[in-house]
């Protein structure tokens, strides 16, 4: 596992990877059945075997597992506690508090990135002079890091010479100087995962443009002709044609926003008012130490989020065909 | 109608830039205010100065040399993540896609299996064999657990890039005499150069958005990325935002540019990434 993969040995790895099968063409026939070139495949995918068992498949296991021991390096040895570990999570106020929070991320999440994903689609449906360029600067917030997308919206949200409260104060919808953050845990939450939608929203378009595009134009001129006004037909043809897209853009937007670290550690930093599942994952384990309680809360969220992945996809996804 | 149309279609698009540019322009307007002169009630920065950018890239210091630091290990790190990514998927994704051999098919959906895990399922049992490893606070901790969170995506893109080509001049060069590896390096690489690109830029910019695993895999300065560093700083009271705000648009000048100047690459790799 060590050995494959720091960069530089995986200089040393290609050459060693090339010479067996260099040999084969002069001393085999075409295609080479020899020796060689059976264990080429093996070859080829050795090292993503590995890293797949030794750093996906084991780790995921010792999760799996170790959710069910008392993992820490203050109360040694490591020792078998039955659900121990998931009855200490449950008394734990703060992580109760989280899975509301995150209930609350995840509903704002999904919602907001989809309708918004939708209507972004919508705007880029058909080419237009420039459609291009706003492609690229729609997936702009796609691209950058989580982290400094907070340090981005605290500079919004910002008490004082934040732009949300100018804007506001100059409209006079509140005073200059209101808090936004930390205050309300509603409104927190709803601000904090404004920013993710910021960054998910992206790829929710791309996606649900993506089944779009695969609707023939003929359907909408059909529709216009027996008299279907363009609003009627996007809520009878193109939304219900474009919901296998819409389908994994809910998808992928539910799992990151069940899973969301980045934006309210930034924003809200340890306070329990906004703090999401995986916060806490990170608070237990690497603050309290306490592996076992952190290995069982991410074997919950785990499992939480391939329940509900399967859920949505077995209520939202339905093939079309053409 | 048509009119109604254009005025709709103005609309969206005004919204769509207003979206997505809008937080990215207030943070470079802050990081060109002096801290003095930082305030809501002005939209464009009244005297203009790029002193914050000056003290963070020349002037010497903890802090400066922190970002800088910073910045070279986030460039190192996401540098050797992708390359050793893109190599290893593009060698067993043209396994998968084109040879024949036991045990391809469960290692194929093992691969695909973890793509259904959260990431975070695995970020303890990662630093707890990393810690037993010795290898946290080292770069090579940071890219082998990047490098096993991009594999998999990495090859099933690939895989069903390899899948869709066609194969009629791959067989004829077998059928020449030329060896796999051969036809690999000269037929199906250049002919698989848009995937390959899409993915690299998708790896690398996945690695630049990472967080909490090197939070957690780097606990000083010797290999913490930009963005655990930037983190740690706005805790700091001391640190002012126009500052702050410099720093954070160094940490996105790099993937705001790869976008603008890829987006086609990447728009096409997250697609192929996300039918699954």
């Amino acid at each position: 596992m060590v050995k494959a993969s720091s960069p530089p040995d995986e200089k040393n790895a290609a050459p060693a990877a090339t010479s067996p099968a260099r040999r084969a063409p002069a001393s085999r026939p075409p295609g080479g059945r020899g020796h060689a070139a059976k264990s080429l495949p093996y070859l080829l995918v050795a090292p993503l075997a590995v890293f797949i068992i030794g750093l996906a498949l084991v780790p995921a296991a010792f999760t799996i597992i170790e959710s069910f021991y008392r993992v820490n390096p203050l109360d040694p040895p490591t020792r078998f506690d039955g659900l121990g570990n998931f009855r200490r999570l449950f008394a734990n106020s703060a992580v109760l508090t989280s899975f509301g929070n995150t209930a609350g991320y995840v509903i704002v999440g999904v919602v907001l990135s989809t309708v918004l994903g939708i209507f972004f689609a919508v705007v880029l449906r058909r080419p237009f002079r420039g459609r291009g360029l706003l492609i690229a600067v729609l997936i702009l917030p796609w691209a950058l890091p989580g982290v400094v997308e907070g340090i981005l919206w605290t500079g919004i949200y910002d008490a004082n010479t934040g732009l949300m409260n100018g804007v506001l104060s100059s409209l006079h919808l509140a005073s200059h100087g209101s808090v936004l953050l930390g205050d309300n845990r509603w409104l927190t939450i709803f601000l904090i995962e404004l920013v993710q939608v910021w960054q998910i929203t992206p790829l929710s378009t791309l996606l649900v443009l993506a089944s779009m595009q695969l609707m023939p134009e003929e359907l909408f001129e059909a529709a216009a002709i027996d008299g279907c006004g363009s609003w009627q037909s996007f809520w009878r043809i193109t939304l219900p044609l474009a919901r296998p897209g819409i389908a994994v853009a809910v998808v992928q937007a539910l799992i990151v926003t069940l899973n969301v670290f980045d934006q309210p550690y930034v924003l809200n930093g340890a306070a329990t008012t906004g703090s999401s599942i995986t916060e806490q994952t990170y608070f237990i384990s690497f603050q309290n130490l306490d592996f076992g309680g952190g290995y069982a809360l991410s074997l919950l969220i785990t499992l939480i989020t391939l329940i509900v992945s399967l859920v949505v996809v077995r209520a939202v996804y339905r093939r079309v065909d053409y | 109608m048509r009119q109604r149309g254009n005025l709709a279609r103005s609309v969206g698009f005004a919204l769509v830039l207003i979206w997505s540019l809008v937080p990215i322009y207030w943070s470079l307007k802050t990081s060109l205010e002096t801290e003095a002169n930082a305030s809501a009630q002005n939209y464009v920065p009244l005297h203009p100065t790029l002193g914050n950018y000056a003290a963070l890239l020349t002037r010497s210091g903890d802090l400066p040399g922190q970002i800088r630091r910073a910045a070279l290990n986030m460039v190192i790190e996401c540098g050797a993540a992708t390359i050793v990514t893109v190599v290893l998927a593009t060698l067993a994704a043209y396994a998968f896609a084109r040879m024949k051999f036991r045990g391809s098919q469960t290692l194929f959906y093992a691969v695909l299996a973890t793509m259904a895990f959260p990431a975070y399922t695995t970020l303890i049992p990662l630093y707890r064999i990393m810690s037993d490893f010795q290898l946290v606070n080292t770069y090579t901790g940071i890219v082998l657990v990047y490098v096993s969170g991009f594999l998999p995506l990495a090859t099933w893109v690939l895989h069903n890039y390899f899948v869709n080509m066609p194969i009629g001049l791959e067989e004829a060069a077998l059928i020449d005499g030329a060896s796999r590896l051969r036809v690999l390096r000269y037929i199906v690489l250049p002919l698989a150069m848009p995937g390959i690109i899409s993915v690299a830029l998708i790896t690398f910019l996945f690695a630049w958005a990472q967080f909490l695993f090197p939070l957690v895999l780097s606990t000083d300065s010797s290999t913490q990325p930009l963005t655990v560093v930037i983190a740690a700083l706005q805790g700091r009271h001391v640190v002012p935002s126009t500052l702050l705000n410099a720093a954070g648009v160094l940490a996105i000048a790099v993937p705001a540019l790869l976008a603008l100047a890829f987006n086609r690459y990447i728009v096409n790799g997250l697609l192929a990434g996300s039918n699954r």
